[in-house]
């Protein structure tokens, strides 16, 4: 049974259309996550389930139960919100226990409850401060031990960790995490931030102007990406993005390329069988920064694999990897080359193609055309 | 570390800017001390010497007279009843507009609906009614409810007046409230007054406070409607201060009219001293957000 079911749910402002259609469907303790560009409808569709704002069409199920016109407060559902929305004029204690209270949980219970999520977040020498008083981490924590403390079937995260810095931000995605693993719950979690989506999400659905795109976990949208959009979206730096023509030749399907130098080579391509069509068309080939890398003799010999020469045109050290920049056919791409390897600036050097992964789109609708 | 020299010029600017400042205050002080003066001094003293000029003995006959013993018209017992009216009047006006206007606010703000901008516009026009033009209208609708010439009637005029500024006060100062704070407590299963009541009044300090001082301010000094529907009894002090001044047998008594309207403003005065500082916070506390 599904925890969460969307079915078919529209949402108009007049004639404008926020949201066209969206079905999605998660399981009970699955981490969904709203991933899109601003304006894509991901807040709307967060808000719709909590019943802040009417959709226009379609159903929102939680359990069995059709929770479309039903009030926020008859939903079972907590919300952590961006802004944390804290009640400033109340301590830490009496946020936490605050949707207890109007639910006439016994003030025994409230109090029992309190302890319980206060000692699951770290914030027990915090209960009697004011928000005013907290950091924005540990008000963060504050506004999720709210969300926790009424034990709600239905988690909702709106951006909660885009007003924290760097460091923290890193931190408390790993705290979510654990924290999901541990107790099981449903969560919907809305961001812009595709790391936090890939790093935590279960499935993850990516929106824009109001469609759903492509709903798939996180591998599934990084390896299989629908379009040419979701390709970009998802990975960082985003995927390489190459014009060029599908040939047929005696060594199978393929593709050329020029590099900045003007050295032109071939590069394989795999699922030929599903390209037949675009042989002799332009096409757009996809392929990701790691996919591109100094030569590495364990793939060497590979099928798919092939060293070819690239002119370097800058390079960006990282610590762990350094990110090339070089040009094919007028564009330029990224690679991601160990640190190690000797790429001075303006000099040819050989360059690995893992061609195994690549994925083609039509230039003109963006979508995918090798797609099983 | 050697502090910037101020050059000449900038020194001369700045005590140019002092004495200007100071002369500015001194003109705005010069009738309360004149005032204060002559209510201090015998009818005597008043003839004989200058308006600055300082009272011989320092006595308050003149204030005990304006208080309780000055005739207004046909009565001679000073404006003590008349300020006890003021308050009867104001007390209940600026509570309920107060509490109005917040609601009003809340609605208008927090809880729009399809039109409320619109509805909010219209009550802003309100504010920009002249008093003069309600005054007949006003007078037949006190009469239908049988409320001509009652305190009830006149804390009615001052309330429904009064609703077009509060709500303007309140509705102001809640749209800088986050939103996502109602979302929460609906969320938590608050309803519409459980959520005005714990989490939006608690919140309403600086506001409620720039409310009830420009509410309090404005009704006491209120003259016009105070002499239009009020009856003989039912005077604010304004009103009868008018009176008192306009009642004379043979010599003017500068003394007790001076005496009476420092009387008549104290209250005003006394709700700036103890709440001023909120009133300046209060009215800017929007602008800076935005």
């Amino acid at each position: 049974m599904a925890s969460l079911t969307i079915d078919n749910v529209t949402k108009s402002y007049g004639q404008t259309q926020v949201l066209k259609g969206i079905n999605i469907a998660i399981e009970k303790g699955e981490f969904l996550i709203l991933v899109g560009p601003s304006g894509c409808g991901k807040s709307t569709l967060m808000n719709s389930i909590a019943g802040l704002e009417d959709v226009t069409g379609g159903r929102i199920l939680i359990g069995n139960a059709d929770i479309t016109q039903a009030a926020p407060k008859d939903r079972d559902i907590a919300m952590v919100f961006q802004s944390y929305a804290l009640y400033p004029n109340m301590s830490v204690r009496e946020n936490i226990a605050f949707g207890l209270e109007i639910r006439k949980v016994p003030k025994v219970e409230r109090e029992q409850e309190v302890q319980r999520v206060a000692s699951l977040l770290q914030i027990e020498p915090l209960l009697d401060r004011k928000p005013g008083q907290l950091s924005g981490g540990q008000r963060q924590r504050v506004a999720m031990g709210r969300a926790l403390a009424r034990r709600p079937k239905l988690y909702l995260f709106d951006e909660p960790l885009s007003n924290l810095d760097a460091k923290l931000r890193v931190e408390m995605r790993t705290e979510i995490k654990k924290l999901h693993q541990r107790l099981g719950t449903t969560i919907v979690y809305v961001t812009h931030d595709q790391i936090e989506a890939m790093t935590l999400a279960d499935r993850i659905a990516v929106m824009r102007g109001g469609e759903l795109l492509q709903l798939g976990t996180p591998q599934e949208i990084y390896d299989n990406p629908v379009n040419k959009f979701v390709a970009g979206f998802m990975g960082s730096p985003a995927m390489n993005f190459v014009p060029c023509t599908l040939v047929a030749s005696d060594r199978g399907l393929g593709v050329e390329i020029t590099d900045g130098a003007g050295n032109p080579s071939w590069l394989p391509v795999p699922n030929a069988e599903r390209l037949g069509g675009y042989i002799g068309k332009q096409v757009i080939l996809g392929v990701r920064p790691e996919m591109i890398t100094d030569p590495v003799p364990h793939k060497a010999g590979e099928a798919m694999v092939c060293e070819v020469p690239m002119k370097v045109l800058v390079t960006e050290p990282t610590g762990a990897d350094t990110m090339l920049v070089a040009e094919v056919n007028g564009v330029e791409i990224n690679c991601r080359i160990n640190p190690g390897y000797s790429t001075p600036v303006g000099q040819v050097v050989p360059l690995m193609f893992d061609m195994s992964k690549v994925v083609f789109f039509d230039p003109t609708t963006e979508e995918r055309i090798d797609r099983a | 570390m050697v502090k910037p020299q101020k050059t000449l010029n900038q020194q001369l600017l700045r005590y140019g800017l002092y004495v200007l400042l100071g002369v500015a205050a001194l003109v705005y002080l010069l009738p309360l001390w004149v005032m204060l003066l002559t209510s201090l001094k015998d009818v005597e003293e008043i003839r004989n010497g200058t308006l600055l000029s300082l009272p011989g003995t320092i006595n308050f006959d003149a204030w005990s007279k304006a208080w309780s013993g000055a005739c207004t018209g046909s009565t001679c017992d000073g404006i003590a009843p008349f300020f006890a009216n003021s308050f009867r009047i104001v007390i209940p006006a600026v509570l309920i507009s107060t509490l109005v206007g917040s609601l009003n606010g809340y609605v208008l703000s927090l809880w729009k609906f399809r039109g409320s901008e619109i509805l909010f516009g219209a009550m802003l026009v309100g504010c920009f009614i002249p008093f003069q033009v309600i005054l007949l209208p006003m007078a037949r609708m006190l009469a239908m409810l049988g409320l001509a010439n009652t305190v009830t009637g006149l804390v009615l005029v001052h309330i429904t007046y009064g609703i077009a500024f509060t709500t303007l006060f309140f509705r102001n100062f809640y749209v800088g409230l986050p939103k996502e704070l109602i979302s929460a407590a609906r969320l938590d299963g608050a309803g519409f007054f459980f959520i005005f009541r714990r989490v939006v009044l608690p919140l309403s300090t600086p506001i409620i406070v720039v409310c009830v001082i420009w509410q309090f301010t404005q009704i006491w000094n209120d003259f016009l409607f105070g002499v239009v529907f009020s009856g003989a009894q039912t005077q604010p002090v304004t009103v009868a201060l008018n009176n008192l001044v306009n009642t004379s047998f043979g010599g003017k008594e500068y003394n007790v009219d001076m005496a009476a309207a420092l009387i008549a403003a104290l209250p005003t005065l006394l709700v700036y001293v103890l709440a001023g500082k909120y009133f300046v916070r209060g009215l800017t506390a929007g602008a800076v957000k935005g």
